[in-house]
């Protein structure tokens, strides 16, 4: 897998951002994640404002597209473009912050009591204070753009591997607060996290990527890939995710079961499209896990998965060609930005189906599989999910989403691989064919939703790279 | 008062377009004015839903207190039912209802409710033989009914909004189904009681299999309808496409012996739609017409509440433009063509006896269409063997009509650039906890 994009990760944290900073805001948290504390009112260790978030708050939310992410054009950006990334950001994650800590701050208050959600309520009120001081400027020089950089890397840290803290917290709070509001809740805060995290991330790599930082560090080189821009690989082969999550999945199966289903690919397997590949790892992954589980425990392994990659054909690229540079790099020749409006029926898609002959799902479970299970989990399984007793090996299995180390047996697979798919633009629909198997779809739009006309450009990266 | 508005006609919604070449033509041509107080009065009776035991279970012991009983039933049932939709269709924009195929199904509709409203209580087995004619003559008059509704939609496009006109259809095929699904039962019951071979008093067979195996309902067997589905579907299309074009196979697997009570029409008419525009998808696809396509393959799979076919064809896809519309009867892309194509099915209905179709060697078909065909669905079989280029985009929303009449569903999962899977899901209506509630609230209408 020469061309697997870089993925970030720790490394890369503590290479750009270093110890000592930003553990100088991370202590509290730190020393709450250890102790065991009673459950009090969330001693914040940052104040803020009720105005400040109030009026973050009250500003709309921008509808993230992945042609947002590409807008700054093909890396290595120059100083300017590397600015006007941090600045995009910056009038974005401010908002989503505020937007998250007033859906917390609506939450019971008992629930907001327990020290999980407290530890999370208190991450997100640091994160926004880090990024206060940077309201009403811009980042014009690069000595801003370095410490921009290090606020983001420090809020991509501080809340990574939160949803297993989220999880337990509700987990302990269920007598207080009712499965279907829990639901509600996570469904907004994680769709949200995933296009902050997005955000910030997207941004880290530009900076990493960019002329003025690439290789002033030789222990991290920025690309294995020429399609990647940032988190995004513009050139992204589903095939190829596929049998990277196959192989791991079924690594895992051999040890627990024995066995390994094979898994029989068909289709357009040269497929390309622009997407997140870590996105993509934890859905397939999450999928797979499911598929693998039903075959073997139904005794079917010897029958394949297939999975089918279909892919939209191409709309007709002459409309396309006229392309209208975008303002951020005009002289760049990496950048295919355009003004064109593609209708949302036209953006190349991606559908992959995998089918299995695991059973299906009975009727019973159906209408519950995109629920957050623990949400309705009685006390035996409370108490195994809190001993990791009872954990089946596939469901310890962590995802690559890097939010999954300890999400085992909590029943988040389908609802946050679909909150992964829905992120921009796609979807995924499970059709049970009980006492035969389970066809899945996986929908994914390359370049997500397009906006009315206005000065945000969208982008055909995705075909590009073909030419 | 510029309108008619003797019925409280809403006001024509301000969506609306200026007037197609059509209604232009026929502006004048209204309906004949009525008093509205028959109408009202019959709108005032709730439709009483049949139960699905008694619809699977009619034909047990039967007696003549029974077959006057059921005809009293139906006697009150269909003009109660035909009122209720006769006003849906009075509250529709008068601009709609002068367009010729809407008053044309409105007059239909009006006719049949004026004579079936004055029908006397029936008394005797004789009143009861004259009641039977008058239901299959009626029955016979209506089967024009479904394609002058697609047109009429068709060509109402932009006087009314999308939605309210397919929630329109829906009641309206809906209330159709039921109408008809009553009117076959009682026809079907009168049959049965004349028939040489029955006694009267005669005990239920013994045989728990066959217990649900009726006049209305038909014991079906997947695989069988599949086949035979199958067999037709090709027929049609080898016709259509002419003998240089490779068809492609069927490949049926899964639970081939799930067996469970139907309509066998209805079942034909779903199955028989879905797979004709699996082929049509597949051969239209293909570049060399002798290439070799791949297979349409179809799983049935049974559960015990229910069997859902599955039919996975690679004919390509479906374009994501069409998908908003997919399931609307009023469609915006292919209008012209649309029309155009239903525009011959009226004749087809018509002349339902005799199928024409444009080659001699259909002799075969009509044979089949022949040993399968129920005189009161006519209205299905002349849609079912329709030449397979002979789109009428409404297939699909048709077909689920079909589908949820019954308590099952109809779902299409697109892999566009590769192919289409449609899953067929079929209630097992005799299955000891059967849907009661959904069946009746479905009749209701």
């Amino acid at each position: 897998m020469a061309s697997r994009p870089a993925i970030l990760d720790s490394r890369i944290l503590r290479v750009i951002c270093p110890l000592q900073r930003r553990s100088r805001h991370l202590v509290n948290v730190a020393d709450q994640s250890t102790v065991q504390r009673p459950w009090s009112h969330p001693p914040a260790s940052v104040n803020i404002d009720n105005d400040q978030v109030a009026r973050l708050a009250s500003r709309p939310l921008h509808p993230l597209t992945l042609a947002d992410l590409v807008r700054h054009g093909r890396p290595p950006l120059t100083a300017e473009t590397l600015f006007s990334s941090a600045n995009f950001t910056l009038s974005l994650i401010p908002v989503r912050l505020a937007h998250r800590i007033q859906a917390l701050r609506n939450l019971p208050f008992i629930v907001v009591s327990n020290p999980h959600i407290s530890r999370i309520y208190n991450y997100y009120v640091h994160s926004l204070s880090t990024l206060l001081p940077y309201q009403e400027r811009s980042i014009t020089n690069l000595e801003d753009e370095i410490n921009f950089t290090e606020v983001m890397a420090d809020l991509v840290q501080t809340h990574s591997n939160t949803i297993p803290i989220l999880a337990r917290g509700f987990l302990e709070c269920r007598k207080y607060i009712t499965p279907a509001d829990v639901t509600a809740f996570l469904d907004e805060h994680l769709r949200a996290r995933i296009g902050t995290r997005l955000i910030a991330e997207q941004h880290i790599a530009l900076h990493l990527s960019s002329q003025p930082h690439s290789g002033k560090d030789s222990r991290y080189q920025p690309d294995g890939c020429s399609s990647c821009i940032g988190v995004i690989d513009t050139a992204l082969r589903p095939a190829e995710i596929i049998r990277h999550c196959e192989s791991f999945v079924s690594e895992i199966c051999e040890l627990k079961y024995g066995v390994r289903p094979t898994v029989v690919i068909n289709g357009q397997q040269d497929t390309t499209l622009a997407h997140v590949p870590t996105h993509l790892e934890y859905i397939i992954t999450e999928l797979l896990k499911n598929a693998f589980r039903a075959t073997i425990e139904s005794g079917k392994e010897r029958e394949p998965i297939e999975i089918t990659i279909a892919a939209s054909p191409d709309p007709s690229p002459s409309p396309l060609e006229d392309i209208q540079i975008d303002p951020p790099t005009p002289k760049s020749e990496s950048t295919n930005t355009s003004n064109s409006i593609l209708p949302e029926s036209c953006i190349p898609g991606v559908t992959i189906r995998i089918r299995d002959r695991g059973g299906g799902i009975s009727p019973e479970t159906l209408p519950n599989i995109w629920a957050y299970s623990f949400t309705t989990f009685g006390e035996d399984e409370v108490m195994d999910v809190s001993d990791n007793g009872n954990v089946d090996a596939l469901n310890a299995i962590s995802g690559a989403g890097g939010d999954s180390s300890s999400l085992a047996g909590l029943g988040y697979g389908l609802p946050l691989g679909r909150a992964y798919a829905e992120h921009f633009g796609g979807g995924i629909q499970v059709q049970s064919l009980w006492g035969w198997g389970t066809d899945v779809y996986l929908k994914l739009r390359g370049l997500g939703r397009v906006r009315a006309p206005s000065k945000m450009a969208s982008v055909k990266e995705a075909s590009s790279t073909d030419s | 008062m510029p309108h008619l508005r003797p019925w409280g006609l809403k006001k024509i919604p301000a969506i609306r377009k200026s007037t197609p070449p059509a209604l232009r033509r026929i502006a004048s041509a209204t309906a004949p004015w009525r008093p509205a107080a028959a109408l009202d009065e019959w709108v005032q009776k709730e439709a009483r839903p049949i139960s699905l035991r008694q619809l699977t279970f009619f034909g047990r012991t039967l007696t003549e207190t029974r077959l006057l009983s059921s005809a009293n039933y139906v006697r009150t049932e269909l003009p109660t039912r035909l009122a209720h939709r006769l006003r849906d269709m009075q509250t529709l924009p008068f601009v709609v209802v002068t367009n010729p195929h809407m008053s044309h199904v409105y007059e239909l509709y009006y006719k049949a409710f004026e004579r079936l409203r004055r029908v006397r209580e029936i008394k005797s087995v004789e009143d009861n033989e004259k009641y039977c004619k008058v239901i299959s003559e009626t029955l016979q008059e209506h089967l024009t009914v479904i394609p002058r509704l697609a047109m009429g939609v068709l060509e109402c496009q932009g006087l009314m909004r999308p939605q309210e006109m397919d929630r329109f259809m829906n009641t309206l095929l809906r209330s159709r189904i039921s109408r008809r699904v009553i009117a076959e039962q009682h026809l079907a019951l009168t049959e049965t009681f004349n028939a040489p071979w029955h006694f009267p008093n005669a005990k239920a067979p013994p045989d728990p299999n066959a217990e649900f195996v009726g006049e209305v309902f038909l014991r079906c067997n997947a695989r069988e309808v599949v086949d035979d589905c199958w067999t037709r579907a090709k027929r049609l299309a080898e016709e259509a496409y002419g003998p240089g074009c490779a068809l492609p196979n069927i490949k049926v697997e899964g639970h081939l012996d799930a067996t469970f009570p139907y309509i066998l029409t209805h079942l034909q008419y779903v199955i028989g739609e879905l797979l004709r525009n699996s082929i049509q998808a597949v051969v239209e696809r293909r570049s060399n017409p002798a290439e070799s396509p791949p297979p349409i393959e179809v799983l049935v799979c049974e559960a015990p509440q229910h069997v859902i076919i599955r039919i996975s064809d690679q004919g390509g896809g479906i374009d994501t433009s069409i998908m908003p519309e997919l399931w609307s009867f009023s469609k915006g892309s292919r209008i012209q063509a649309h029309l155009r194509n239903l525009s011959q099915v009226p004749k087809m209905a018509a002349t339902m006896q005799e199928l024409k179709l444009p080659n001699p060697s259909s002799e075969a078909l009509k044979d089949l269409e022949m040993a399968n065909k129920r005189p009161s669905d006519g209205s299905l079989s002349s849609l079912t063997s329709r030449p397979p280029n002979l789109r009428l985009g409404m297939g699909l929303p048709m077909s689920r009509v079909y589908a949820e009449y019954w308590a099952g569903s109809l779902e299409i999962h697109n892999l566009e650039g590769y192919g289409v899977d449609a899953f067929f899901q079929i209630s097992k209506l005799g299955n000891k906890n059967e849907q009661l509630s959904t069946r009746a609230s479905m009749d209701a209408v």
